[in-house]
């Protein structure tokens, strides 16, 4: 066991102040922003002495975004509310296609494994726009443009990869002994998925969809070609506060905290198995 | 609801009493001013339709993309009176500015009949026309069976009229005899000087009128107030650097971006003698009295810091000026305005402008309900009404700009913005040469200036490199 002199724990303690407060910095002054007006944030210098107020969250919740000029309404909360169906409606899709199919690469060496699951990750590499474009003509044919549904199996073009790929490495890192030995106790190939591999490889499962929901939160070009303006997520939404008329700089910052708000959430409750999902299938053993 | 107040506003309408004993009247009723202004309207728009069936596209629906802006909420707020005399029904699609040409453009280039109608910059037809995804609106301007007698195609202002049509030949002069009406005007933006009131008076300097003026008086400003600086001028990498202040002075020197040879070819005018004193002295102004971090201005920046008293002046959009002085901007209240001749023998200013236009979609299903609309929004009715009861600023239409009312209501509280227009608009259009290349082009210009006030280069040298550059990529695309 190693002894630590004091000196060295508060040089220790000072040194970790500091890291958290340069990464939490943005995000508190953000925090700031969002409880003062305008005026106070463009007062020349800036100061973190004012009197807060909850006017820009009001502003937001209620719809009303009142400009240099004249007030105009707002969707945000539709927006934040789009980008929670969208994302988490894209990731379950793709965790119930993503995973039984990792499951298959890992395990079963079948023809042409290798180049469809390389034709998956393929789909990482185009651009987007070479891919929305011609998109946007089939789905009006076929009457899935501008809906959720549409938007969702788009949606799989990020988090399907993801989850795939990431999945596969953590299947293939449980030996395959585990599963021979419940075979062997007269269980079904199903059966054996459910109660050993999935279980297994749980940490890397919840890991692949926290990244997958992060990609498909901040995603801001399909929904913008595909979809009207009401089925626009958070990203879009918050340019609305970048008016002609000037910038709302305290509503900008009160809806990068709401938006922000739910993936933080679920990166903090989900933190231990990201790193342990994540480190899982680092080393081979 | 409103039956009374309707009798009212019709006794009005046929003259039968004046325009203050309806508003005394209609006050005592309970309406406010905001209301009576669109019950006015709504009394105007049904006397429109005493010429003109405009009922014909009863029960059509048309959708329309638009960029969230107060010309927007303008229409939006007399949106009803629309619905109400044609009977249509109208959906539309709001985007964030920043968002909105991005999303303009997806549609379009993908067919889609979605839209039927947007909102668009006159630049931006320069792409959509010659690519076939919008309309000639000549076609229905000039047929009296889709168009409304009263519609007064003529009473919208000349330059900006024709700076909306273009035959689509590289180099083509915009407005000509041949040229196509890619949008119709809706509302326009013209660049001259909007400056703190206060702060020159405080400094013991005068308003600016020509370009040697402003570089010395920007520097006096910038000396005489702490933390200030002299003027707000767009800097970041993009056409919208060129388009406002800058290519306004320039063009008053009689200075052209491309030459247009007899054959049509195009090549690079901009390093002529001329033109490189103007750009030697736009370049010393930023350097002495611009933003610290002038190189990533646009729009938003140069406004902001004249609303929170950061700048002394801006060369830039008069509207941009206009939205500074209200609101909870610091400075709201103490922003006056002044026409800019930058070449002190020219007899008028030159701006050049920024239309915000609306035009049809190719791949609208029904282009005549469509038109309808289109009448109704660039029409002198709706004009008037946002002019006076809502932010629609500047005006397209002379007959606007002749109301007292509306020229009372600026007067009031915009300081010389009246009389700027007034002797800026014959002067006014777009200034640039109509060509496929013009958003790389005038990038690249951007990308030298920034050079040069950076010191990267010297102002003639760049120069001459920017018009080897161009002429290279104008030959490349077949046009010089």
């Amino acid at each position: 066991m190693h002894h630590h002199s004091p000196i060295e724990r508060v040089l220790r303690g000072i040194a970790l102040l500091i890291v958290v407060l340069f990464f939490m910095f943005p995000i508190f002054w953000i925090l700031l922003m969002s409880l003062q007006t305008n005026e106070t944030i463009l007062r020349s210098p800036p100061s973190i002495v004012f009197e807060p107020t909850l006017s820009n969250y009001a502003a937001i919740i209620a719809g009303r975004l009142d400009s240099n000029v004249a007030s105009m309404g707002i969707d945000f909360m539709s927006n934040l509310m789009n980008s929670v169906i969208l994302s988490v409606g894209s990731v379950a899709l793709a965790l119930v296609l993503g995973v039984p199919a990792a499951y298959a690469f890992a395990r079963h060496k079948f023809r042409g494994s290798e180049d469809i699951a390389f034709t998956l990750l393929s789909f990482r590499f185009a651009p987007p726009l070479l891919v929305l474009l011609p998109l946007t003509l089939y789905f009006q044919q076929i009457g899935l443009a501008d809906t959720y549904f549409g938007l969702i199996w788009v949606y799989q073009l990020i988090c399907l990869p993801l989850i795939l790929w990431i999945v596969r490495g953590y299947f293939e890192d449980i030996s395959p002994d585990v599963e021979h030995a419940y075979r062997i106790a007269g269980h079904s190939w199903f059966s054996t998925f459910r109660r050993i591999s999935l279980p297994l490889a749980a940490p890397g499962i919840a890991a692949a969809a926290l990244l997958a929901f992060i990609f498909a939160w901040n995603n801001f070009i399909f929904a913008l070609v595909l979809a009207s303006a009401d089925k626009q997520p958070v990203t879009v939404g918050a340019l609305a506060f970048v008016t002609a008329s000037g910038i709302q700089y305290g509503q900008i910052a009160a809806a990068v905290v709401l938006s922000i708000t739910p993936t933080l959430a679920l990166a903090l409750y989900a933190q231990r198995y990201l790193v342990e999902g994540l480190s899982l299938g680092a080393v081979k053993g | 609801m409103y039956e009374k107040e309707n009798d009212l506003i019709n006794a009005y309408m046929r003259g039968q009493m004046s325009r203050r004993s309806l508003l005394r009247g209609l006050a005592s009723m309970g309406v406010t001013a905001g209301t009576a202004a669109v019950l006015v309207n709504g009394a105007a728009t049904r006397a429109m339709a005493a010429d003109f069936d405009w009922k014909a596209h009863s029960g059509k629906s048309i959708k329309l993309l638009l960029n969230k802006h107060p010309y927007t909420d303008a229409m939006l707020a007399n949106l009803d009176n629309f619905k109400e005399l044609t009977g249509m029904e109208v959906t539309y699609d709001i985007f964030p500015e920043d968002v909105y040409f991005d999303k303009v453009t997806a549609s379009l280039s993908s067919q889609s009949s979605e839209y039927d109608a947007f909102m668009t910059g006159a630049y931006m037809t320069w792409t959509y026309g010659p690519a076939g995804w919008i309309v000639d609106h000549n076609e229905w301007i000039n047929d009296p069976s889709k168009t409304n007698p009263n519609y007064n195609w003529s009473d919208m202002l000349e330059g900006v009229r024709k700076s909306c049509a273009w035959n689509g030949r590289p180099g083509g002069a915009l407005g000509s005899d041949d040229a196509k009406q890619w949008c119709i005007p809706w509302g326009y933006e013209q660049n001259n000087l909007a400056y703190n009131s206060e702060m020159l008076e405080k400094a013991g300097v005068g308003v600016p009128s020509n370009i040697d003026q402003l570089v010395e008086i920007a520097a006096k400003l910038q000396a005489a107030h702490e933390g200030v600086y002299g003027i707000g001028v767009r800097g970041s990498r993009s056409w919208a650097t060129i388009h406002p202040g800058f290519l306004s002075g320039y063009a008053n020197f009689g200075q052209k971006d491309l030459n247009v040879a007899d054959d049509g070819k195009l090549s690079a005018a901009m390093n002529t003698e001329v033109s490189k004193d103007y750009h030697a002295k736009w370049v010393k102004m930023i350097q002495d009295s611009g933003a610290a971090d002038w190189s990533t201005h646009t729009w938003y920046q140069v406004g902001t810091d004249l609303g929170a008293g950061k700048s002394a002046m801006i060369y830039d959009a008069d509207i941009l000026g206009y939205f500074m002085n209200g609101g909870d901007n610091a400075m709201a209240g103490k922003l006056a305005y002044a026409p800019f001749s930058a070449n002190p023998e020219a007899a008028a200013p030159t701006p050049n402008i920024w239309i915000w236009s609306l035009a049809m979609s190719k791949f609208s299903k029904d282009l005549d309900a469509t038109w309808y609309f289109m009448q109704w929004a660039s029409g002198p009715e709706h004009g008037l009404f946002g002019a006076t009861q809502m932010d629609f600023v500047n005006p397209v239409r002379q007959s606007v700009w002749d109301d007292a009312g509306f020229r009372k209501r600026l007067s009031d509280s915009y300081p010389g913005y009246v009389e700027m227009h007034d002797v800026s608009a014959p002067g006014a259009k777009i200034h640039f040469t109509p060509q496929p290349l013009f958003f790389d082009l005038t990038t690249e210009w951007a990308a030298t200036l920034q050079k040069m006030v950076a010191k990267e280069v010297p102002v003639d040298e760049g120069l001459d490199q920017l018009a080897e550059s161009v002429n290279a990529q104008l030959k490349d695309a077949g046009l010089g």
